[in-house]
C-alpha cells in the first residue's frame, strides 16, 4: 500500500530512506522509479547517488552541499508535481534468460546444505509444498511463464530483484536459515515473492532451483553485452525465462567460454503502466 | 625511466583505494569502496604534493614491501607498521624521498589496522567505471596486490619535504577501546526505547570475522518495537527483516540478532532493519580498530556528525603542513 505522503528516515549524516509504501507491489514500484527518475532529472546540486529499491529509494547527499531538510523538501515538491495517479511509460527492454532448472551444480549446493541442516527439504520440492504445485516440472512452467520486472538491483554487482507481471504465476518462497555461505554463480533462486538470478559465487538465502549458462555480471566486459556497463540489468528492464536441456545448455556455456555468447535483449520497448494493470487484472479475473 | 612501483611481497591485502569512491553505481549493486580510513589516506597524500583525493594504497593488518623504480616522494600514515627503506626506519606523517632501487618494508601493525602509503603522482592504474577504488571481493578495479606485480605512478614535479604536526593526526590508542560517534536512524523506530538506551550504553566486541565488507559485533539481545513484530508478510518473518532497501554506508545493519556496522565494501541494498548510523567523520576508527576491541557508541545527532566533518576536513588540507 502506498503511505498517505512520503515517509523520510535519516541514514547517518549522508543518506536518507525515501519510503513511498510498504509492500512487494509493482504498483509502489513503478512510481518509486518514476520519483527517482524526476529527481534525477532535477539535477539537485549536492546529490551524490540514488538506489531505487521495491518501495522505497535511498539518496546519497553530500551534507557539506546541501542540507537534510532542505533535500526533504526538494523531493516532497518534485512528488507533489509528479502525482500519485499510476499513469505513465517507462522505456523497458526485454531480455530472455535460458534456464537449466534442476540443474546438477545448484542440485549439489542444496545437497552440500543439507548436510549441515538435514531437517530441511530440498528447494524445489519446499517451493512446490508452499504453492500448491503437483511436481518440479509444474514449477518450472509456472516460473518460466512469465515477464518479470528488474524492481531493483543491488547486494552484489548485478543482482536483480525479479517480480512476477503475471499475478497468477507469483510463486513465493521463505529464505534460508541461516543463510549459505556459497552459491555457483549462475544460480537462480526464490525468496519472498521474488527471483534473482546469482551474478557471481556469493552467500545467499534464495531457493535455488536451476541455473543459467548466461552471465548477468562481466567484470572484466570480454563478452560484446558488456562494453558499456559490468552489468546486465538495470532497473525497469523486463526478464524471461527460457527453459533450455542439457544439450543447448552446454553450446551456451561454449560460446561464453569463447567470447561469442549474445544475450536475447529486444530494446526500445516502452512499458505502459496503464495498460499493463488492466492486462493484469483481466489476468487474476480469468484466473478464479 | 618507467615511473613504477614493484610488488616485493603483497602483504595483507594491500589495495589501490581512491576518493571518493566509485560514485553513480550503487543501484547497480556496485559498492562506493575507497579508503576505509579516509582522514590517514588524505593526509599520506597531501605530503607528498598530490591532490588529497589521489590514489594512494591501503595496506591492511600487514603492510607489503616494495621497489621504487624511479625517484619519487613517499608517506605512510595511520597504522603503524614500521616502515622501513632499506633497513633503515622511516619516519611516518612525514615526506619522505626514495630513489630508484630503494625498498620500501612493512610490517605486522603494532597500533591501528590500516596503514596508507602514497605516492607523488599517484597511483595511476586504469579506472574502472570512473574510479580507480578497488573492490577486490569482485575484482572491481583490481585486486589486491601480487608479488611481481608492477603498479604505474603517475608525473609529478613535487619536492618540497612536509611533516603533519601531532595535534593534526588521528590518535590510535592503545587501550583497545574506541569511542565511536553514531546517530539514530533509520530504522531505530523498529527497535523497543530501552534497546536503543541499551545499544549507547553496552561494550560491544569486534569479531574476528570483520573486514572492509562489514564489522561484526558481539553484544546484548536486540527486542523489538510493534513495528517490526507486527508487519505485513512481504518484509519478512524474522523481527529484523524488512522489504528489501537501501543500506548506507556506516548503518548498523542487524541480521537476526548479530549487529553488522556496513562499511566501504558492503552491500548497498538488502532486507534487514539499519536502526543506527555510525558519522562519515567516525569512521577512521573502525577501519582503524582491530578484532576483539571493544567499540562504545557515542549517540551524535547531524550537527554533531558535521562538526566532526568539519575538524577531519581542516586537518586533512595542505594549510596545516609544516616544512621538514
Amino acid at each position: 500500500m502506498l503511505h498517505e505522503a512520503l515517509r523520510f528516515y535519516p541514514g547517518g549524516d549522508r543518506a536518507i530512506e525515501v519510503e513511498l509504501g510498504d509492500g512487494m507491489d509493482f504498483t509502489i514500484n513503478f512510481i518509486v522509479h518514476r520519483l527517482v527518475a524526476a529527481v534525477r532529472e532535477a539535477r539537485i546540486a549536492g546529490l551524490v547517488d540514488l538506489i531505487p529499491e521495491l518501495a522505497s529509494f535511498q539518496v546519497n547527499y553530500d551534507p557539506d552541499r546541501i542540507s537534510y531538510e532542505d533535500l526533504c523538501h526538494e523531493i516532497e515538491a518534485l512528488y507533489a508535481e509528479m502525482g500519485r495517479g499510476v499513469t505513465g511509460t517507462l522505456a523497458s527492454r526485454l531480455i530472455t534468460i535460458p534456464v537449466l532448472y534442476f540443474d546438477e551444480k545448484t542440485e549439489a549446493c542444496v545437497e552440500d546444505y543439507r548436510k549441515d541442516y538435514p531437517e530441511k527439504t530440498p528447494d524445489p520440492e519446499l517451493i512446490c509444498e508452499l504453492n500448491g504445485l503437483p511436481d518440479r516440472a509444474a514449477l518450472r512452467r509456472r516460473h518460466a511463464s512469465t515477464e518479470y520486472w528488474v524492481a531493483a538491483l543491488g547486494f552484489w554487482p548485478g543482482l536483480c530483484s525479479l517480480l512476477a507481471l503475471n499475478p497468477t504465476a507469483r510463486i513465493i518462497a521463505p529464505k534460508y536459515n541461516p543463510p549459505r555461505t556459497h552459491t555457483p554463480k549462475g544460480a537462480v533462486g526464490l525468496g519472498g515473492a521474488l527471483t534473482c538470478i546469482y551474478p557471481d559465487a556469493t552467500p545467499g538465502g534464495y531457493q535455488l532451483i536451476g541455473h543459467t549458462p548466461a552471465p548477468t555480471y562481466d567484470g572484466a566486459q570480454r563478452l560484446p553485452d558488456f562494453a558499456d556497463s559490468l552489468a546486465l540489468f538495470r532497473a525497469g528492464d523486463r526478464v524471461r525465462f527460457k527453459p533450455v536441456e542439457r544439450d543447448e545448455y552446454n553450446e551456451i556455456e561454449t560460446r561464453v567460454a569463447e567470447g561469442s555468447f549474445r544475450h536475447d535483449i529486444v530494446d526500445y520497448q516502452v512499458f505502459s503502466v496503464d495498460r499493463y494493470l488492466d492486462w493484469a487484472k483481466a489476468q487474476e479475473e480469468a484466473s478464479k | 625511466m618507467s615511473r613504477t612501483i614493484t610488488t616485493v611481497k603483497p602483504g595483507l591485502q594491500t589495495c589501490v583505494q581512491e576518493l571518493p569512491g566509485r560514485e553513480g553505481f550503487l543501484e547497480q549493486g556496485f559498492p562506493l569502496s575507497g579508503p576505509f580510513d579516509a582522514w590517514s589516506f588524505r593526509q599520506a597524500n597531501i605530503l607528498v604534493g598530490n591532490d588529497r583525493d589521489t590514489a594512494a594504497l591501503e595496506c591492511q593488518f600487514m603492510g607489503p614491501t616494495l621497489t621504487f623504480d624511479a625517484d619519487m616522494l613517499i608517506a605512510v600514515t595511520g597504522a603503524d607498521m614500521s616502515p622501513s627503506v632499506d633497513g633503515a626506519p622511516i619516519p611516518m606523517y612525514a615526506t619522505v624521498a626514495v630513489s630508484a632501487g630503494q625498498t620500501l618494508t612493512m610490517g605486522f601493525a603494532k597500533t591501528g589496522a590500516r596503514a596508507y602509503l602514497a605516492v607523488s603522482g599517484g597511483i595511476a592504474t586504469e579506472p574502472v567505471l570512473g574510479s580507480r577504488a578497488v573492490f577486490h571481493q569482485a575484482g572491481v578495479g583490481g585486486h589486491a596486490l601480487i608479488a611481481g606485480q608492477a603498479l604505474p605512478v603517475g608525473a609529478s614535479e613535487a619536492s618540497a619535504l612536509y611533516v603533519l604536526p601531532e595535534s593534526a593526526r588521528p590518535v590510535i590508542g592503545t587501550d583497545r577501546v574506541w569511542e565511536v560517534e553514531a546517530l539514530c536512524g533509520p530504522n531505530d523506530d523498529w527497535l523497543d526505547e530501552a534497546t536503543i538506551e541499551m545499544f549507547f550504553s553496552t561494550d560491544w566486541q569486534i569479531q574476528t570475522k570483520s573486514s572492509r565488507t562489514g564489522i561484526r559485533l558481539t553484544g546484548p539481545e536486540f527486542g523489538f518495537s510493534d513495528k517490526a513484530l507486527n508487519k505485513s508478510p512481504d518484509h519478512g518473518q524474522d523481527p529484523s527483516n524488512i522489504i528489501d532497501h537501501g543500506y548506507p554506508m556506516g548503518a548498523v545493519n542487524l541480521a537476526g540478532q548479530t549487529p553488522i556496522i556496513l562499511v566501504n565494501d558492503a552491500p548497498s541494498t538488502g532486507g534487514f532493519i539499519n536502526p543506527f548510523t555510525i558519522a562519515s567523520a567516525a569512521f577512521w576508527k573502525l577501519a582503524q580498530a582491530k578484532p576483539n576491541e571493544t567499540l562504545r557508541f557515542r549517540r551524535v545527532d547531524r550537527d554533531g556528525a558535521a562538526a566532526l566533518r568539519a575538524e577531519i576536513d581542516a586537518k586533512t588540507k595542505p594549510e596545516i603542513l609544516q616544512n621538514a
